[in-house]
């Protein structure tokens, strides 16, 4: 898969082709683990916010208003690995 | 460490021949689509004589600098230089595409940065860049990896008067 399958997928709308994609990176090649790891790091981010805890929303809203959707968009990715680490369920083999 | 061969184009030899066909055979919608030849290029001197770079997609990098980013989904296209006088204890691995358990064990496994300078110092080569290069792998736009990485690091190769490359995936 290239940059460029990802392009005509976005121009035919086939979103299949790009969740396909985002599970195949997130699973190291693994659609499979990939779906396990996106599913894993939502619960992993829900656990902290149970006993609702003081958070930061300031710090939030400024984020979202002051930054533009490709670096909110890096962070997510960024969350995404933050939270599957803080797991305990590393899958992968390399280093952040 | 590498074949010598004279005439390139007109010698009519290309190393692995219909590779990049068969690549695209077997992964559709592979990044890879490259139909130009590619000659084997003639060694000029012997290797006692030359100065080796080796360029790695390991992702190794001196510790301190900024982190390769392994989450972006469409890849990294930036690289590192590593002095080749570094002290394995001073750098480190950032890549998640591969397993790096033996790697963080002993790094001239996957970066023989170690095994290069007892070659240079036995004569076997004639000597070594002042910097090795490093990037990841995982990087989705082959545009862009030809554009600016590839060209970026031949520059800095070049410049640094290198007479062959070890070029290493990881």
């Amino acid at each position: 898969m290239s940059l460029q399958y990802l392009k005509d997928a976005v121009a035919a709308g086939d979103r299949e082709k790009l969740i396909r994609y985002v599970r195949l990176h997130l699973g190291d090649g693994n659609e499979e683990a990939g779906r396990k790891d996106i599913d894993k790091a939502w619960t992993e981010a829900l656990l902290p916010l149970l006993d609702l805890p003081a958070t930061d929303r300031e710090f939030i809203f400024e984020t979202l208003r002051m930054k533009d959707a490709a670096t909110l968009a890096h962070l997510f990715f960024h969350l995404h690995f933050y939270f599957v680490q803080r797991s305990g369920e590393w899958i992968h083999d390399g280093n952040l | 460490m590498t074949e010598t061969s004279e005439g390139g184009e007109a010698a009519g030899r290309q190393l692995r021949a219909g590779l990049w066909a068969t690549v695209n055979e077997r992964y559709p919608g592979s990044m890879i689509d490259k139909t130009d030849f590619i000659p084997l290029a003639p060694l000029r001197k012997p290797l006692s004589e030359c100065r080796l770079v080796f360029i790695s997609t390991s992702g190794v990098q001196p510790r301190g600098t900024m982190p390769f980013d392994t989450v972006h989904p469409v890849g990294d296209y930036t690289f590192r230089r590593v002095p080749s006088s570094s002290p394995v204890e001073d750098l480190e691995i950032h890549q998640l595409k591969y397993p790096t358990v033996g790697a963080n064990r002993d790094l001239n496994v996957i970066f023989p940065i170690e095994r290069l300078r007892e070659l240079a110092a036995e004569g076997v080569i004639g000597g070594l860049t002042e910097h090795f290069y490093s990037f990841i792998g995982y990087n989705m736009d082959p545009e862009r990896l030809e554009r600016t990485l590839a060209e970026d690091i031949a520059a800095a190769v070049s410049e640094e008067g290198a007479d062959i490359a070890l070029a290493a995936p990881a």
